[in-house]
């Protein structure tokens, strides 16, 4: 994992006690909160529908045993004992006070984390593939790549008030897990022919009010180029990006309405002016970045172990929820937070540390958060299985439901945020009770849910994706199919007419029903079911009765 | 407020310190309680409720007041837009969550399809 060296450590030391002594004159009044709302926002700190809400930043989704058990204790301390992973790999308090957060971003620090640019116009917490440096199917570590585009934003003088706000999502496999179409940069990391690694460089994909898919601009960027490029095509944003309509004013409008080519042109002259300058990545100090990044010390073992005794619901574990390791004898193990019933992506403390234990013990002090909201042990080894899945199970989260029906991913929505028109999470919970005696039999299907247009719970790329609205002072609930935000990236349609809290739950079921009775054979996936059948059958279904 | 309801309204800020949700009451203090809010029955008292909100956020007692929609029924006052339901009863997804204590008022509760009695 990557340290903090003097710099990091310094840099992230003097903002807490900068953000302290903008609350303390905050609280006293000699900053009024139209003076102080974009400095609580530069330091992740929201106002949200019951209270202050804190956003962590967990670069590219790594986190250490240690990380892990501080996020435990500032949720007992400070919260009210829980917290919620994100979408974006972030963590989220929905409960501290004001007064409390330079306390908590002191504690963040001595376990080098902090909460800035989780917020605002700025380059965003950079995610990445959550199985990177574990999974059997990358070219490399996608991570030194995150982590050098980290340090390059923070704070970057130019692009600190950007148009809109900005995310970068890098993979280095040819499955996408960080969903980089649907990202204002998106980087692919390739073998090329030569045995050089390049990258495949996607512009303009976001979700929100206007869904868009990215582009690809460029497919062979040498990593040593990575920055200068990356540099300009922020550039031709920052100057052309509107800033008169906020509606308009992310990157994907520009490129959508100037066409791809002509952005890429922008980008391709503004980059032959500054590349091999300042911004020329040396191999020696990308060596140096991936250095933290090494595999860990496994050990030689075996391919194939015993794993356990007879247990049925330990077998439907292991193939639901572990993965296969680049290591010989190890696996990656997903930790589903979607206990059927339960609120996707929050943890208590007790389970958070519970967790930081098995990874010590069994995974090389590492934690991975997904953008699934679920978190991943990356590098368990075989042997060791069936106690991990034990204490899971001792903890309530031994779900082997990774990537079925109810692994549902949903926005806090508007049980917890001041933006929402409709709950999420109700409906998230109400949907994996109703189908999770059958999720076994339905197979790998997307649900993802959000609680108002700007998306947070993807549910543009859903396979069945829920967006909740407001009509006339009520919650109501639109669906829509076909979307995905893997490899093979595509937008959600909207089915029709929408529906109340408990005609959608309805509805999803209908819909699921629908899939099973037509797909031609249990292995037929739900998006080729519904590209071979279109939408039809599924309206006929959902509407019949309305 | 809408012109045609004949609605009625709250004032209602969140606190500065600790960003918890609070209505101005009788008493001229800020409640949690949506029970003790006074109530503002017609466009000057609305107004006036509103000049109150703008003076204690500029004395940094709450930020961002506004007016809520309410109607009384039973006696007890109901927010009309469901948004304004689950600010006053707090999230309907906490029961399993050590130490949450729901805040005492009126919310439309999606599992049951109507309106429930937090308790």
């Amino acid at each position: 994992m990557y340290r903090y060296d003097e710099f990091d450590a310094e840099f992230v030391r003097q903002r807490v006690a900068q953000f302290r002594d903008q609350v303390g004159r905050r609280l006293t009044g000699e900053l009024t909160e139209d003076e102080f709302k974009p400095l609580r926002l530069m330091n992740g700190v929201y106002l949200q529908l019951h209270a202050y809400m804190l956003r962590i930043a967990i670069p590219y989704g790594t986190l250490s045993s240690r990380q892990l058990r501080k996020l435990a204790h500032i949720a007992r301390a400070y919260d009210r004992g829980t917290g919620h992973f994100t979408t974006r790999q972030n963590l989220q308090f929905n409960w501290p006070k004001l007064s409390d957060i330079p306390d908590i971003l002191e504690e963040l620090a001595e376990v080098e984390m902090h909460a800035i640019q989780t917020s605002g116009n700025c380059i965003r917490n950079v995610t990445a593939d959550h199985f990177a440096g574990a999974t059997a199917d990358e070219v490399a570590d996608p991570r030194p790549y995150a982590e050098i585009i980290r340090q390059w934003s923070s704070l970057h003088p130019e692009f600190s008030f950007l148009p809109r706000k900005f995310k970068v999502a890098v993979t280095a496999s040819p499955r996408d897990r960080a969903a980089i179409q649907v990202h204002d940069i998106g980087l692919h990391l390739k073998r090329h022919a030569d045995g050089s690694l390049r990258f495949a460089v996607y512009v303009g994909g976001g979700q929100g009010r206007t869904p868009i898919l990215a582009k690809l601009i460029r497919d062979d960027l040498h990593e040593q180029d990575l920055l200068s490029y990356l540099e300009a095509i922020l550039r031709v944003y920052n100057l052309h990006g509107r800033r008169d309509n906020i509606y308009k004013a992310r990157i994907k409008i520009l490129v959508h309405e100037i066409g791809a080519d002509a952005f890429a042109r922008q980008v391709e002259e503004e980059w032959q002016r500054i590349r091999g300058g300042a911004l020329e990545l040396p191999q020696v100090e990308i060596a140096r970045i991936d250095a933290y990044f090494a595999p860990p010390a496994f050990e030689r073992r075996p391919a194939k172990a015993t794993l356990r005794a007879p247990d049925r619901a330990f077998d439907r574990w292991v193939t639901r929820n572990t993965h296969a390791h680049k290591q010989p004898g190890y696996a990656m193990v997903t930790i589903s937070l979607k206990p059927i019933g339960g609120i996707p992506g929050d943890a208590s403390a007790d389970q958070m540390d519970a967790i930081a234990d098995l990874a010590q013990q069994h995974s090389f002090d590492e934690i991975r958060v997904t953008h699934e909201q679920n978190l991943v042990l990356p590098h368990v080894r075989l042997a060791d299985l069936w106690e991990v899945y034990r204490a899971l199970k001792g903890i309530g989260l031994a779900e082997a439901n990774a990537g079925l029906v109810t692994d549902i991913i949903a926005c806090p929505g508007l049980d917890y945020c001041a933006l929402a028109n409709a709950r999420s999470i109700p409906i998230a919970q109400r949907i994996s009770e109703r189908l999770a005696a059958r999720q076994d039999a339905i197979g790998d299907l997307k649900i993802k849910i959000s609680g108002c247009i700007n998306a947070c719970g993807h549910h543009h790329v859903g396979h069945i994706g829920i967006l909740g609205v407001e009509k006339r002072g009520e919650e109501h609930y639109q669906l829509l199919l076909g979307g995905s935000g893997a490899e093979d990236a595509a937008l959600a349609a909207i089915t029709g007419p929408g529906f109340g809290p408990d005609g959608i739950v309805d509805a999803v079921e209908k819909v699921v029903e629908t899939y099973l009775d037509l797909r031609s054979s249990a292995q037929e996936p739900f998006l080729a079911a519904y590209a071979r059948l279109g939408a039809a059958p599924f309206k006929d279904a959902i509407y019949a009765a309305t | 407020m809408s012109k045609s309801a004949p609605h009625i309204s709250v004032l209602t800020a969140n606190r500065l310190d600790d960003g918890i949700v609070v209505f101005l009451d009788f008493e001229g203090a800020w409640n949690e309680s949506l029970a003790e809010a006074v109530v503002a029955r017609d466009p000057g008292e609305a107004r006036a409720l509103e000049d109150r909100g703008a003076y204690d956020a500029a004395h940094n007692l709450v930020v961002e007041p506004y007016l809520v929609e309410v109607r009384e029924e039973a006696g007890r006052l109901i927010p009309i837009r469901t948004r304004e339901r689950v600010r006053v009863s707090g999230p309907s997804i906490l029961d399993d969550v050590p130490g949450y204590s729901p805040p005492l008022a009126a919310a439309a509760h999606p599992a049951s399809g109507q309106l429930v009695e937090a308790a």
